[in-house]
């Protein structure tokens, strides 16, 4: 096989329940260069947690070939353990060793050697924690516990360090801080890294390129700004930004005239509050709710749809004009 | 699809596929033996059982059965709703001491029972002290042996209803009282069919405990399956008619336990997430009060203080003729065996857990669940099963040693320790895997699952993760098998050592050589060991909570 | 390798137990030339006999090694044991189970003039492979204030209709009834005595329960106004701890069945040499020592049993009773039809 520069490379690989009746991950492939940060986001059930613990050897697969650095590592006919295949993973729950001190759960990973305690020591002060050694893990707080969960990943010095739901359990500004903290310390050591989330916040912050599944497939790749500019279908866009459906009928109320049958969707962002745009039309605020710094209107059309919009002031009882320009409509297949 | 998963056979199968297979062989090989020894034919009383006795042992089993369902209910349902939902004096003792009875095993607080009600027995001497005189009251019956297995083994149904009224009854008994039920309407109409799987499941429990029995029947001179068990093999000489009965007596419970499984169905009352929410507790006015105490207190006096305090009469009596240093060494062998076989025991529960985990063919992987099958299949039988395939090694030892070696062999393995506790690990294997297997559950995949990604390989992971933080887990297995092994008595009557004896032989050696009042002594020292880890456990569980 | 060290224990583990067990043997073997001694294996369990062991050690300087079981266990581990058996003398307490040794083929004839002479002949086995030590009668036992004697004959008697509903009698589960239905068998065949086991079912006061003492305080009790029972119970009340039975033994009057006929039945206690036997020599003295005068006034006076040795007289409490005829069926009758005394007693309905 050719030598090339891909950490990961994963062809066609499936993994089904149910005695092969039903698909978890199906037909699957992808490709992660050295260094790289990749994203995996989806609904919850979409596969995206089957499918990296697949690559760490903690499932076994169903038909596909996964490659490590090159080496065939799970296969139809081969299966290499997970101690064998040097990722690093860093689970949701953190799933640090209650028994052990932060400087064990560290060392853990780490082969005896005269080295070993400052190997520890290196990349405690890495995540920010030296100085913490002989606490146990129930002493620590969430982001603490985070960070040793890292460390301790990272001292095995793994050629891939998979992060499950990494922050779904901190607060939002704690979650902002860390992730920034996290994605400094990914660069400073160049290790590769999968991310799975189901917050596409987190992606698009973190990862050079994301990945959407569904259904145990990959719907769409690519990076933050592909994915937002050019969703291929509701699925992604929704995943990405706050819509509102648009059905023929509810354009027609902007004086809008579509031939096609697909489904069009507008962000809730991109609703143009004055008369300058192609099509609109004017109409009575119903309900005018502060939300996060500006207001969330809705008003019901003659073709009694809702739609949502933001706006700087409260427009409660206001008669407004709104509207849209054709170039941001998305338009997918329904 | 079948093809399909067979191709990956060859991947997936390590060597924990084959030692789980080997360690499920060892469990379930005995119960198999039972089954295939059904192929070859009948002893020559069969026909004469079928014909003469095989009626009186269903009726008298079936009997059993119904009278004991009615009465634990009744005895632990009623306790368990008295003490989860109103508030009594000495509430806390009240809960504990209703899990008592199970310390003593059924067949002493029969003997106690026998005595008490005898002729000249205590009851007599107690009534003629107040002046009274009692019309003779019989108790070695069908009736009597139905009061004192159903007073002995009620703490089965108490424990598991308690739990479910304490902890998942609260918000239904609200809501419904907001709704302007009454108290007993709530109690019939919510709390009764929502607790139902769980009661079931106690009483599932209980009536293979009432099935195990042979020391309370044989005393009381009811004929069940098991008695019938033991006259085939020892007054007929018959193995074979012995394994016939057992096969009956095997489709009887797994009859039970499918019926349950019927009950039970696809419903779950369980309510969704675990509340923290605890029934909050009535106060009753003062004549209530007294009532209901009363009321909670008959279990504990009927099977608890009376047998206890006529084992205490007796032992008083026979002391010094029994105690003596032959008896004491009875003591430290059956401490000893029971603690060599709770060892064992957890040790190979602890295997089946995490062989099945370790091997990565997915029909093997749920495997792990054969092994609760030994706490359901009744001494008696596990006894014959154990003996028949070691019995067929021994003979190829010795088949072997003369061959190979010209050495005259006697028989290596039956007739000692090993056969006993090897048929002690299959009969409470369950009783070990239950607390480790919902120690693992709550430690949960991912720490063992770090460990591996670390680069550590299973076994290292096992000793370095799971084993540290199961301990508590293993120890409440340790007792629990103990407490039973120290009990234990119609697989120990049929396998034990000819040179070796437990307390609970003893006893029923004492109490079937007409020496009921001897029996005391030992009966009392395995309610002792019985009653310690009981307490001792329900701290453990009180301090867990906190 | 490492990996199977979990799996390499446990053989280990197993494996301890079995090469103890081994070693036990192996030890018992080297000592035997050394050391004199007799491996008795004995389903007595009376403080009587540790008594009289100790007493044979101290005049013969044979040491005696007691293993107490159940005759049924010894008897099985006999078998497994084979030819390795350490087993000398076994001793039962009832002869049923010493034919069935016999049938087993686990004891061995043995030659001696003593035991030949004093022992009876209907109390020893045709070939001399085992020998009654002690006695017991399987008498009728009645409440003095309320019945009286006079009315009582046989055991056939019991089934006429003046005693409906006042029979008290064990399970037929219990051996010394199989014994008395495999003697009733003997004399009077298996037709005849599924009819007595029949009418004696219709005659019961209740439905079989409990043991010897029991039926015998059923009949205090006034739970019906006869009891089956052995004589050595009766003893066993009189001199029991708790001073309520005491008073039962007190009121019971005893009363010897068929003495016009056959005779009472009895069964014995006995001991026969072991095919095996490692020490056969000291296990005939052995045997010889239990039925000597000394050793039978020891068994009659504080045990409550009948001795063999007809030069030994019986104890005064035994005396109190009367002297009644023996009924002289060969005892080995008793072994012989055993099973079919189980079956009969089944077809009979005595439960």
């Amino acid at each position: 096989m050719e030598l090339n520069n891909n950490v990961l490379h994963i062809n066609s690989i499936s993994k089904t329940f149910n005695g092969g009746e039903d698909f978890v991950v199906n037909n699957l492939s992808l490709t992660l260069a050295k260094g790289k940060i990749m994203a995996i986001v989806g609904e919850s059930g979409s596969g995206k947690t089957t499918l990296i613990r697949l690559i760490a050897g903690l499932e076994t697969t169903d038909g596909g070939c996964i490659e490590l650095n090159n080496t065939v590592v799970a296969s139809d006919l081969i299966f290499v353990p997970p101690e064998q295949r040097n990722i690093g993973m860093v689970f949701q729950d953190y799933a640090l060793f209650p028994h052990l001190t932060v400087f064990k759960n560290v060392a853990y990973g780490i082969s005896k050697s005269k080295t070993r305690k400052q190997q520890v020591e290196a990349v405690l002060c890495l995540v920010g924690l030296n100085g913490f050694d002989h606490r146990y893990p129930h002493q620590l707080s969430g982001g603490q516990q985070q960070r040793v969960a890292l460390a301790r990943a990272l001292a095995s010095q793994p050629s891939l360090l998979i992060f499950d739901e990494p922050f779904s359990n901190l607060d939002v500004n704690l979650r902002i801080q860390l992730r920034n903290e996290i994605f400094d310390i990914i660069k400073k050591t160049g290790v590769t890294a999968i991310f799975v989330t189901h917050d596409t916040q987190d992606a698009m912050a973190i990862a050079d390129e994301i990945i959407v599944l569904k259904q145990g497939t990959i719907i769409q790749r690519g990076t933050a700004k592909e994915l937002y500019n050019n969703s291929v279908n509701y699925y992604v866009a929704s995943l990405f930004n706050q819509f509102v459906m648009l059905s023929n009928l509810d354009l027609e109320c902007f004086g809008f005239y579509s031939q096609n049958n697909k489904t069009s969707a507008l962000r809730l962002n991109e609703f143009i509050l004055n008369e300058d745009c192609e099509y609109s039309l004017r109409s009575k605020i119903a309900k005018s709710q502060f939300f996060k710094g500006q207001f969330l209107n809705t008003l019901k059309l003659q073709s009694e749809s809702y739609i949502s919009f933001y706006s700087k002031e409260d427009l409660t009882g206001k008669v407004v004009h709104i509207g849209f320009n054709k170039k941001n409509l998305l338009v997918f297949d329904s | 699809m079948k093809l399909f998963r067979f191709t990956y056979l060859r991947r997936d199968f390590n060597k924990w596929s084959i030692y789980t297979l080997a360690i499920i062989a060892f469990i379930v090989i005995p119960i198999l033996t039972i089954f295939f020894k059904l192929f070859s034919g009948p002893g020559e009383s069969w026909s004469h059982m079928i014909k003469y006795l095989l009626l009186d042992y269903s009726l008298n089993s079936l009997y059993l059965i119904l009278g004991c369902t009615l009465l634990t209910l009744v005895f632990g349902v009623s306790s368990a709703w008295i003490v989860s939902r109103y508030k009594l004096p000495f509430q806390r003792a009240l809960e504990w001491l209703l899990i008592l009875p199970l310390a003593i095993p059924s067949y002493i607080t029969a003997y106690a029972y026998a005595g008490f009600f005898d002729y000249g027995g205590s009851l007599e001497f107690l009534l003629r002290n107040i002046g009274l005189t009692s019309s003779k009251f019989s108790v070695t019956n069908i009736y009597g042996l139905i009061f004192v297995l159903s007073i002995s083994l009620f703490p089965y149904v108490y424990v598991v209803s308690r739990a479910v009224f304490l902890y998942q009854s609260g918000r239904l008994i609200e809501a419904s009282k907001s709704l302007g039920a009454s108290e007993f309407q709530t109690f019939f109409k919510i709390v009764l069919p929502m607790a139902r799987p769980a009661i079931v499941g106690g009483l599932v429990l209980v009536l293979m405990e009432v099935l195990n029995d042979y020391g309370a029947a044989k005393y009381y001179g009811v004929h069940t399956f098991t008695t019938g068990i033991f006259r085939s093999w020892f007054a007929l000489e018959e193995i074979s008619t012995a394994v016939y009965l057992s096969a009956i007596l095997l489709v009887l419970v797994f009859a039970i336990i499918g019926i349950e499984r019927f009950l039970r169905g696809n419903r779950s009352y369980e309510i969704s997430g675990k509340s923290d929410f605890k029934l909050p507790k009535l106060a009753l006015s003062p004549s209530w009060r007294v009532l209901v105490f009363i009321v909670v207190s008959i279990p504990i006096l009927c099977g608890f203080v009376l047998p206890l305090g006529q084992l205490l009469y007796w032992t008083v009596l026979t002391f010094s003729k029994v105690a003596s240093l032959s008896f004491i060494t009875i003591a430290f062998q059956s401490l000893g065996i029971a603690f060599l076989t709770s060892l064992l025991t957890v040790t190979f529960a602890l295997l089946v857990v995490h062989f099945p985990l370790w091997n990565r063919i997915k029909l093997l992987s749920k495997s792990s669940h054969l092994a609760v099958l030994g706490y359901a299949i009744p001494g008696a039988v596990i006894a014959i099963g154990v003996m028949i395939p070691t019995l067929h090694l021994d003979k190829w030892l010795i088949k072997v040693g003369k061959q190979m070696f010209d050495l005259d062999l006697g028989l290596l393995i039956n007739g000692t320790l090993v056969v006993l506790i090897y048929a002690y690990i299959i009969r409470f294997i369950a009783v070990a895997f239950n607390p480790i297997e919902a120690g693992q559950l709550k430690i949960g995949k991912s720490l063992s699952e770090s460990s591996r990604l670390l680069g550590k390989g299973t076994l290292k992971t096992f000793f370095k993760i799971d084993l540290p933080l199961l301990k508590p887990s293993l120890f409440s297995a340790f007792i629990l098998v103990f407490v039973d092994a120290m009990k234990e008595l119609p697989l120990t009557l049929i396998l034990k050592p000819y040179d070796i004896n437990t307390l609970a032989v003893k006893a029923y050696e004492y109490a079937s050589d007409e020496l009921v009042m001897e029996s005391a002594l030992p009966s009392l020292c395995i309610i002792i060991t019985g009653v310690i880890p009981i307490l001792f456990l329900n701290r453990l569980i009180l301090n867990g909570t906190k | 390798m490492k990996n199977s060290h979990l799996i390499i224990a446990f053989a280990l583990a197993l494996g301890a137990c079995k090469s103890e067990i081994k070693k036990e043997g192996i030890t018992n073997d080297a000592s035997k030339s050394e050391i004199q001694e007799v491996n008795v294996y004995t389903h007595r369990h009376y403080e009587v006999d540790q008594m009289l062991f100790a007493k044979f050690e101290a005049q013969t300087g044979i040491k005696v090694n007691v293993v107490n079981a159940k005759a049924d266990e010894l008897m099985q581990k006999m078998t497994l044991e084979g030819k390795q058996s350490p087993a000398d003398v076994l001793i039962t307490v009832d002869a049923g189970r010493l034919v069935r040794a016999k049938d087993k083929d686990l004891l061995q004839a043995i030659d001696s003039k003593l035991l030949t002479t004093i022992i009876p002949s209907n109390l020893r086995d045709e070939e001399n492979q085992w020998f009654a030590l002690t006695k017991r009668a399987r008498v009728i036992v009645y409440d003095k204030d309320k019945t009286n004697p006079e009315q009582l004959s046989t055991y056939e008697d019991l089934t006429a209709p003046k005693w409906s509903e006042k029979i008290l009698v064990r399970s037929s589960g219990n051996i010394y009834n199989q014994s008395l239905m495999a003697s009733i068998i003997a004399h009077k065949g298996e037709d005849a005595a599924k009819t007595w086991g029949e009418n004696i079912v219709k005659n019961m006061a209740r439905s079989p329960q409990g043991n010897d003492r029991d039926q015998i305080k059923a009949v205090i009790a006034g739970e019906g106004d006869l009891a089956i029972v052995n004589t050595y119970y009766i003893g066993k009340l009189l001199n029991s701890e708790d001073p309520e039975e005491v008073k039962v033994g007190l009121r019971i009057g005893v009363f010897f069945p068929n003495q016009d006929d056959r005779g009472t039945h009895i069964n014995i206690s006995g001991a026969g040499v072991a095919k095996y036997a490692p020490n056969k020599a000291n296990a005939i003295k052995f045997i010889e020592y239990l039925v000597n005068e000394d050793a039978q006034k020891v068994f009659a006076s504080s045990n409550y049993e009948y001795p063999v040795n007809p030069a030994v007289e019986v104890s005064d409490l035994l005396k109190s009773w009367g002297i009644f005829k023996e009924d002289m069926l060969p005892l080995s009758k008793l072994g012989e039809n055993n099973k079919k005394a189980v079956l009969v007693f089944d077809e009979a309905g005595w439960k």
